[in-house]
Order: structure tokens, then C-alpha cells, then sequence
């Protein structure tokens, strides 16, 4: 029998038990890497395989958890060498048994945590896993299982690397802690959302704790994926000094009934499991068929830690994008990441539950800036995303990059979106929006659009894109212009709710356009299409106006129980009364940190102050007076950075006006970034701060930053110093190279260094002008560099 | 294992504070306490090894050498040593750089709290880890990067705990924790009464000594945090 059928049959299917905690038992050295015993023990191995399929398992999996390149190097050898060995053991095993018994080829997490939280990047942990599952289908593994995964981010890497790779099955299993999610903070619905769009064959969990403790996961599994669900626990708890688990086969196998009663598929064992657990396993589980599961269909995206379902009205955010806003246009030229995440946290607090990303300017690389804003987005940002752009070249460069589900932004009738779109919706697994246009425009009627909507859905299904995953848009026309339209977008919007059966969708703010009083008109018009089935509400999530109707509907509708969201939004505002503030200046409040109470004074003062009036008489004088404290140890870091934060909130207050009337106050640009192989950049953002405060632009490049990316800011934006920070002893390598090119490519321009570990020796010896002890320090280079320049 | 409240005045000193934290520093800091506390996840792992000395170091009966001269003087008189992997967890990371981008004060102050929440952590697993492991008589903890004992030993002593699967501690290939606020440590055990000295670090051999802010400000940590930030 084939293995995909076996995977699917009603038949629980057995895999084998643990290997690591095997080998130790029999004699492994402690220290040992288990996969040079593919070369230099094999017999160990196949007897290890051997004792497990006499004990009545179906599926064995090869010795190769840890075969990446990267773990690997470690004992110099390649994944070639150990995988084609590994799974030849397992084969002679197999066929030895004359037993019809099939070889997974096993693949661990790489060991090292992918980007923002370490430093491996996407792309090379797809390059890594792709290398293992050309050398396990070029051995003859029967099947893939990825196991123990704990970042979902990696698990895609994993997912895509086989499907682009093979043709074989694949099993994707992660582990959880207690709290039912996993290290990294992946619940299962978004294991389930992520393994499911990408064509996983099962999905499972194993390893970290016993059965007991693994049913809760289990049983959400269960219940909610329509895949065949695999589980494979450890024999309990490891007693800390002795090393032996404390669950023993008969509970275990016990414990494996309630699993399969509650649906799983596929069983088998995990760290301090023996053939003697896969044996009692065998004997309580044989004959027994699969539990029969029912599965709602669910509408939801995902992050790689938030689910947003979508059973209620939910919140998209609509303000990144840089459609008639100039400081995002600005900030997007200037490939300033941080005003877009600043926007993205802003509409975060303020309720929203996805977030619509669209960077679309005539005259960038959209594909490019795509790619690095959705990263950054996610290392901060725990909301799902909407990917938004008219380009498919640019959707699926931000689909592969996603981490997670994310929401299709968006196709249109039209063949030509039709044939492109669809295909990348459904290879990656994400929902879609449709909008109700085609070649001829967008129609008069509700009828023509529901039509149009009738075609986008039937091309989605005929493609295998689920009905739930599919959102109608049937656009919002300006009322000033076509004032009968607003009822045609209601209409249309009611009838593909309820006679398609899809979720719907529509940005609302283009109803007022052109009147007095916008948000009065968008917040009825938005109440108006939620009654009739709106699901997705694009909306500016700052405006309370427009999330408070979001939040009162749902309120009304007996969808907020116990109104616990809308107390919980609003509560703050009635129980905290702000105290009677005392009246002090803007120098006073940079003093003593008090952001904002500085910046509503600075809000006050620009009523009738010219702005660089206030910079030079007011904030910038405070800003020495504390900086000359530090100097002389009468305050310390922690009050420098609070003060820096204070007069920051007045900049930000001063900027917003400067850009009413075009304006701009920089004083010269300056590069910073954290070197290569470092992620510890708090020392550079507070240097960051305060070099804003003092006017200079700062083109912050982010932390583990490759020396190109710093020589090629440098010379695009031709700037005159560019400041280099390391924390750690190991990453100072890093930072000489990077000045070494800097040399090279742009050696007009001066570096100032600084970190933990530096010293102005080193920093010299490296090849730094300037050596920088702290934030205030950088500053007082920048004032002299600069200042040089201009003489 | 919780921790329900974060050494403030440590994490003021990690700051580069002296004295007491008052005022906006104060109040600014509890704040960051609160959203700090439901954002850790500490877990630790450990082993037990005999040991021996070598010509370089100190040779752990799991196969992996603990080279250099101070290693061996901190572990001197001892028969056995406490290998120990810490973590304070992803999501203090990810709340870090979330305020990196909305306050930066607010990341700086959370930052040093996670540092000392970190060290907290050390203390209550070294409680929990001697209720379990009897002995007469153990030293304080000591990390790669103390003294002569290099980095490059990180792996090998994740490894030895299996910490990469079972709390979720890596390493990068610049030989940095990650999570971040993660501490590698070994103590030294003995059931005899012990007659060697050096069980506390001094400034002179801790690698942070050039630019370490405590000891600018004329303290010493004991030996509590050179690998912190």
C-alpha cells in the first residue's frame, strides 16, 4: 500500500519511538553527535530500527534530526553523506523485516533561531532544509516528517523547501510547552493554518511533555484540522538527576487511547520511549479505527503567534499605506522602517486586529521594500497581515517572506488578475480579497457586482481555495458623486454574505470623499454596512469614532458578551482622572523625562512660537543643560534616556507642523547600525534618539546588518559619518570588516564606533576615527564632524 | 518557576544609575515592570558532571573541556560541577524591540529588567537545582566569558543540557544566547569542606571590566552579570 494512503486510511497508522534517548541507552557516549553513527556505527542504528519494527511499527525514521549543514559542520560532514547513509540503515532495516514498513526521513529544527529573534535568515533556512529533502528523496525515503519545530516561521521554511523539492509526503509536527503553545509562542490554530494552506499531508504534535499533559493541544488539533493529526509524546518527565522518564509504557499506551479517542491518526513515541512502549502501544490501539472527526469550517488568518478568526466584525488597519500621506511617502523614499512600525504599533494599541501593509510608490522597488517591511513588521507586530498590492510579483515575494496566514490584497474579476492571483493564493495557503470589478470598471447595480463576485468565488473553489478563506470587497463609491451608489455597496454586500456564503470586506473612508465632517458620514455608513454582514472593516483604527462603531455594533449584536471588549477599551478613560497638572516649561519637563506633558507643551507653544524658535531656544538648550549633568555624574543614563525621549516627543510635534508647510530641519545625515552577527541594539537606538534630538537625520540600518548594506546606505544617501556598534567580543571581527570596506567604497566619510566591550584602543587599533562611550559622546562627534564639514 | 516582582534598584544599576531610582525613573520603571512580568517565560535546564583537571582547563565527565586558567581556579577542590542553561524567554525579547519602536526610554528601562529578571531567575534555579542536588558546599556561578574561559564553549554546554530542545535556548554563530536574556553558568560542587579560594569574581578577570557601568560607578556585582547588558 502507498504511504499517502496509509497516512489517510481509517487505520491508526504506528510510527516507532524515540532514537536519541535509545542510543544513549545503548552505550551512546554522552557528547556524541548521533549522526556520525550513520558512518561509524551502523549496525547500532539498524538494530535500534530493527527492535522497533518488531514491536509493530509501520513507519521508521531515519537517524537524522540534526543532519542540517549548519549542525553538521560541527563534525565535518555534510547532509549528502549522513542522510543517504541514514536512510539506506533504515531501508536494509526495512527490508530485512520482510514487513511492509516505510522510512521517513527525519528533519529536527536547524538550531538556531531564525530572524528578528536570531540571526538566520528565511531564505538560508529554506536553502538548508531544501538541501536535506533533495539528499532524503534522492536516498529513497518514503516520506518526510519534520518534528519538534517550535517556530512556525521555520516550519514554513520546512513546508516550502519540500514542496518546491519533492514529491514526497510530509508530516509537520511541533512541540508545546504547558501553556499549550510552543517556545516560541505558536498556538496550534496557527500550526493548523499554516500546515493546512501549504499542503501538509499531516500535522501533529511530539516531544516536550508526556500524553497527559500534550491532550489539551491534542484535542484542539483534533478539532480543529481537517488533516490526519500524528502524536508522538515522550515517556513523561526526565527525573533531573537520573535521566529516567517517568511514564511507563502501559500508561503510556493508556494515555495514547484517549488520543485516539479524541480523533488522532497516527501514533508513535518520542524522547524515553523503547520498543517496549511502541509494543503496548501496538496491543491497545490494534484493530481500532480512527476516531470520525467533524470539522467547521473556519474563516481565520494567522501571525506566528496571533489567530484572528473571523467569526465577528474585526478591525484591518488601513494606514500603512502611503495613498495621500506624505510622511509615509517620505519615510518609504528614505526606507525608514521605523515610522512604518511606529505606525503599525499606533494601530495596534488602538484595537486593530489585522493590519494592511501597501508601500506601493512609483519610484521605489516595491518588491524589495515589500519584503523588508513585512519582516520588520513581523518582528514587532504580533497582528496578521494583509498583504496589499496590484503587482502578483510582488504578492508572492511578501507571501513566500509571510510569516504565518495572511490575507490576499487583492484579485478582481478580470481574467487577467484571475489567472495571476488565484495560483499564489492557493500555493501559499493565504485568504483572498475579491473585488467586484472587472475589464469594464467597477458595475452600477448590486446584481452586476454579486456577479462578478459569483465569478471570482467559483475560479477560487474550481482552484481548491476554501469558501471561508474567500472575502468579498463590493466597494465603497464616493456619496458627493453617486449618491444612489451607497445603497447599491449595502445591497450587494448583503446578498453575497448570504447567498454566497464568503466573508466580506470594504475600506469605507472613500464614501465621504469631498464632504465636510468625513468621519460623521464614514462611521453611520460603516454601522450601515455592518448590519448588513460586514465581517472585515477597513478603517483608520486611531479614529475612536470609526473603532468605537466597530466595538459598539458588536456590543448591541449580544457579540461582545458581558460588553468585556468594550468596558475593557474604554474603561481606562472613566476610571483614570487625570491629575491637576502643575504648569512648567517645555525645559523643565525634558528635565525631568516627562514626555507628555513636554510634548503638550510644545503643542501649545507652536500656536504662536516659530518652530526652529523652540528648537533652538528651548529644546536643544535643555537638551545640553542635561547632557552637561551626565557629563559631570549628576544624573545618570536612565534620566539622559528619559529626558532624549521627553524632547523627542517635542520633535515629533514640531516635525508633524514642518511638514504642513514643507519644511525640514535635519543638520546632516548620519548611518547607524548594529554589525554583523550582533542583535543587541538598544545602545545604538538610544544613540538614534538623541542624534534626532540634535537634528540629524539618522538612516537607522537595524541590528545584524551586512557590512554591504552599510557601505551601500553610505554612499547612496552620500552620508558624512556613519556609526558602528557591537556588544559582544565575538561580533568586534564583524565590525573591522565592515569599516575595511567602508575604507575601500567610501572613504570620504568618517566612523565613529562604540558597544560594550570596546575601548578607544580597539577602536583605533580597528580602524574607527572616532571612539564614542556613550549616547551623549556620539552626539559631541556628530556636532565636530559636521561642523568641520561645513568650514 | 514565576517571578512576581523585578529587582528594580539592580535594574537601575544595569542602567548605569547610582543610588536609589526616584521620581520619573522610578514610576517609569514599575511601568515597565507590569508589562514585563506576564511577558517572561523562565525555564532552565541542568546536568551533574565529574571533573578532572587537564593541562588547559577542566575536562567535564560529559566530554567537553572547560579550557583556561581561571575556570580551574574557580573550580579548585571540587569533584563534581553543576552545568546550567537559563532563560527568561522569547517574548521578553519581542516586547523589547515592540517599545524599541514606540519608547524608546520605556525599551532601555524594560531591557535592564529583563537583565535583572534574568539573574533572578539564575538565583531561584540554583535554589531549586540544590534541593535536589545534595552537597556540602558549591561556588558561585561561572560563565564563558568570565575571566579566560572563552565563548566558543556555549554550544557545547547547550548541548550538555539539551537546551536547544528542551527550553528553547540557542546560540548564534557569533556565539550569542538567544533568546537574550539567557545565562550559561557552571558551579562547582564538593562534599568535602572546601579549602580553595576564588568563589567570587573579581573585576579583574571579567571581560565586561572595561566598560562595565557598576563598577564605573564604584560598585561590583559579585560575579553576577558580565555577560548581561
Amino acid at each position: 500500500m502507498e504511504i499517502k494512503k496509509l497516512i489517510n486510511s481509517d487505520d491508526i497508522l504506528i510510527f516507532d519511538g524515540g532514537m536519541g534517548t535509545r542510543l544513549q541507552a545503548l552505550g551512546m557516549a554522552a557528547g556524541e553527535s548521533p549522526e556520525r553513527l550513520n558512518l561509524t556505527d551502523p549496525e547500532l542504528i539498524e538494530r535500534v530500527h530493527t527492535e522497533y519494527i518488531a514491536a509493530g511499527a509501520r513507519v521508521i525514521t531515519t537517524n537524522t534530526f540534526g543532519a542540517n549543514r549548519h549542525k553538521l559542520s560541527r563534525i565535518q560532514s555534510t547532509p549528502d553523506v549522513i542522510i543517504s547513509a541514514a536512510v539506506n540503515i533504515a531501508k536494509t532495516a526495512a527490508e530485512k523485516s520482510r514487513a511492509d514498513v516505510f522510512v521517513a526521513l527525519d528533519i529536527g529544527p536547524i538550531g538556531q533561531l531564525l530572524e528578528p529573534a536570531g540571526t538566520l535568515s528565511f531564505e538560508e533556512a529554506y536553502d538548508i532544509f531544501a538541501e536535506q529533502v533533495k539528499a532524503g528523496e534522492k536516498a529513497g525515503a518514503d516520506l518526510i516528517i519534520a518534528e519538534t519545530f517550535s517556530d512556525l516561521y521555520e516550519m514554513k521554511a520546512l513546508l516550502l523547501a519540500v514542496k518546491e523539492n519533492s514529491s514526497l509526503p510530509v508530516i509537520c509536527s511541533m512541540s508545546y510547552e504547558e501553556s499549550g503553545r510552543t517556545f516560541e509562542g505558536c498556538p496550534p490554530e496557527a500550526q493548523i493554518l499554516l500546515c493546512e494552506g501549504l499542503g501538509a499531508d499531516a500535522l501533529g504534535v511530539n516531544c516536550s511533555l508526556g500524553p497527559n499533559e500534550l491532550m489539551p493541544v491534542i484535542e484542539k488539533l483534533c478539532a480543529l484540522s481537517h488533516l490526519p493529526v500524528i502524536v508522538q509524546p515522550n515517556a513523561g518527565l526526565p527525573d533531573p538527576l537520573t535521566g529516567k522518564y517517568n511514564v511507563s509504557a502501559a500508561d503510556f499506551a493508556a494515555a495514547m487511547i484517549k488520543a485516539a479517542e479524541l480523533g488522532a491518526g497516527i501514533m508513535g513515541g518520542c524522547c524515553g520511549t523503547t520498543p517496549e512502549y511502541i509494543e503496548e502501544l501496538v496491543k491497545v490501539i490494534s484493530g481500532k479505527k480512527r476516531t470520525p472527526r467533524e470539522i467547521a469550517p473556519l474563516s481565520a488568518v494567522c501571525s506566528g503567534t496571533n489567530v484572528c478568526i473571523v467569526d465577528r466584525p474585526r478591525i484591518v488597519g488601513e494606514r500603512i499605506n502611503p495613498t495621500g500621506k506624505k510622511l509615509l511617502k517620505q519615510a518609504l523614499k528614505d526606507g525608514d522602517t521605523g515610522y512604518i512600525l511606529n505606525q503599525a504599533v499606533e494601530q495596534m494599541s488602538a484595537g486593530a486586529d489585522i493590519l494592511d501593509v501597501n508601500v506601493g510608490l512609483p519610484d521605489i522597488d516595491e518588491k524589495a521594500v515589500m519584503v523588508r517591511t513585512i519582516k520588520a513588521l513581523q518582528g514587532i507586530c504580533p497582528l496578521p497581515l494583509q498583504i496589499d498590492s496590484p503587482d502578483p510579483s510582488v504578492l508572492e515575494a511578501a507571501l513566500r517572506a509571510y510569516n504565518g496566514k495572511p490575507i490576499v490584497n487583492s484579485v478582481n474579476g478580470e481574467e487577467k488578475s484571475l489567472s495571476a492571483v488565484l495560483p499564489l493564493v492557493k500555493k501559499y495557503g493565504a485568504a483572498v480579497i475579491g473585488l467586484t470589478l472587472d475589464e469594464n470598471g467597477i458595475p452600477k447595480t448590486a446584481a452586476e457586482r454579486v456577479d462578478i463576485a459569483r465569478r471570482i468565488v467559483d475560479r477560487a473553489l474550481s482552484l481548491g481555495i476554501p469558501r471561508e478563506d474567500i472575502y468579498i470587497d463590493c466597494l465603497t463609491l464616493t456619496a458627493s458623486a453617486e449618491q444612489a451608489a451607497a445603497g447599491e455597496t449595502l445591497n450587494a454586500l448583503n446578498t453575497v454574505k448570504k447567498e454566497l456564503g464568503v466573508r466580506t470586506v470594504l475600506g469605507v473612508s472613500n464614501i465621504s470623499f469631498g464632504l465636510p465632517k468625513r468621519e460623521l458620514v464614514n462611521h453611520i455608513f460603516l454601522a450601515l454596512a455592518l448590519e448588513n454582514g460586514l465581517d472585515l472593516a477597513i478603517i483608520n483604527p486611531n479614529s475612536e469614532l470609526m473603532s468605537g462603531t466597530v466595538r459598539a455594533f458588536k456590543l448591541l449584536k449580544n457579540i461582545d458578551k458581558n460588553c468585556t471588549e468594550y468596558i475593557e477599551a474604554y474603561s481606562e478613560d472613566a476610571a483614570e482622572k487625570p491629575a491637576e497638572k502643575q504648569v512648567v516649561s517645555v525645559e523643565y519637563a525634558i528635565s525631568k523625562g516627562l514626555a507628555d506633558t513636554a510634548s503638550e507643551l510644545t503643542e501649545r507653544l507652536i500656536t504662536d512660537t516659530e518652530p526652529m524658535e523652540i528648537i533652538n531656544e528651548k529644546l536643544i538648550p535643555a537638551l545640553d543643560k542635561v547632557g552637561a549633568d551626565f557629563e559631570r555624574g549628576k544624573i545618570f543614563l536612565p534620566q539622559l534616556i528619559l529626558s532624549a525621549s521627553a524632547a523627542s516627543a517635542c520633535f515629533d510635534v514640531i516635525k508633524r507642523e514642518l511638514s504642513k508647510s514643507g519644511g525640514g530641519i535635519s543638520k546632516g545625515k548620519i548611518v547607524l547600525a548594529t554589525v554583523k552577527g550582533d542583535i543587541h541594539d538598544i545602545g545604538k537606538n538610544i544613540v538614534k534618539v538623541l542624534l534626532e534630538n540634535y537634528g540629524y537625520t539618522v538612516i537607522d540600518l537595524g541590528r545584524d546588518v551586512d557590512y554591504e548594506a552599510v557601505v551601500d546606505a553610505a554612499i547612496k544617501h552620500d552620508v558624512k559619518l556613519v556609526g558602528l556598534s557591537a556588544l559582544m567580543t565575538t561580533t568586534l571581527k564583524s565590525m573591522e570588516e565592515t569599516i575595511k570596506l567602508l575604507r575601500a567604497k567610501k572613504p570620504d566619510c568618517k566612523i565613529v564606533v562604540g558597544g560594550a566591550v570596546l575601548t578607544e584602543d580597539y577602536a583605533m587599533k580597528i580602524g574607527a576615527d572616532f571612539y564614542s562611550k556613550d549616547a551623549k559622546q556620539t552626539v559631541d562627534v556628530a556636532n565636530m564632524v559636521f561642523s568641520e564639514a561645513e568650514n | 518557576m514565576t517571578i512576581t516582582e523585578i529587582d528594580k534598584a539592580e535594574a537601575y544599576r544595569y542602567m548605569g544609575g547610582r543610588g536609589e531610582p526616584d521620581g520619573e525613573v522610578y514610576r517609569k520603571l514599575c511601568e515597565c515592570e507590569k508589562m514585563l512580568l506576564p511577558a517572561l517565560t523562565p525555564r532552565y535546564r541542568y546536568e551533574v558532571f565529574d571533573i578532572s583537571v587537564t593541562d588547559d582547563g577542566v575536562m567535564l565527565s560529559g566530554g567537553v573541556l572547560l579550557k583556561g586558567k581561571d575556570i580551574i581556579s574557580h573550580l579548585d577542590g571540587c569533584e563534581r560541577a553543576v552545568v546550567m542553561c537559563v532563560t527568561a524567554g522569547q517574548k521578553a525579547d519581542t516586547l523589547i524591540r515592540t517599545l524599541e519602536i514606540s519608547d524608546m526610554a520605556a525599551a532601555a528601562m524594560t531591557d535592564c529588567l529583563a537583565s535583572a529578571a534574568a539573574e533572578q531567575i539564575c538565583e531561584k534555579a540554583e535554589r531549586e537545582i540544590f534541593s535536589v542536588v545534595k552537597t556540602k558546599y558549591r561556588t558561585t556561578r561561572f560563565s564563558p566569558g568570565y575571566g579566560d574561559l572563552p565563548l566558543a564553549v556555549q554550544p557545547q554546554l547547550l548541548k550538555l543540557c539539551d537546551a536547544e530542545r528542551k527550553i528553547g535556548l540557542h546560540v548564534t554563530d557569533t556565539l550569542l544566547l538567544t533568546p537574550r536574556k539567557s545565562v550559561t553558568a557552571i558551579i562547582g560542587i564538593s562534599d568535602k569542606v572546601k579549602s580553595g579560594a576564588a568563589d567570587v569574581v573579581s573585576c579583574d578577570n571579567c571581560a565586561a571590566r572595561e566598560n562595565c557601568m557598576i563598577r564605573k560607578n564604584g560598585g561590583c556585582c559579585g560575579n553576577k552579570k558580565a555577560d548581561k547588558q
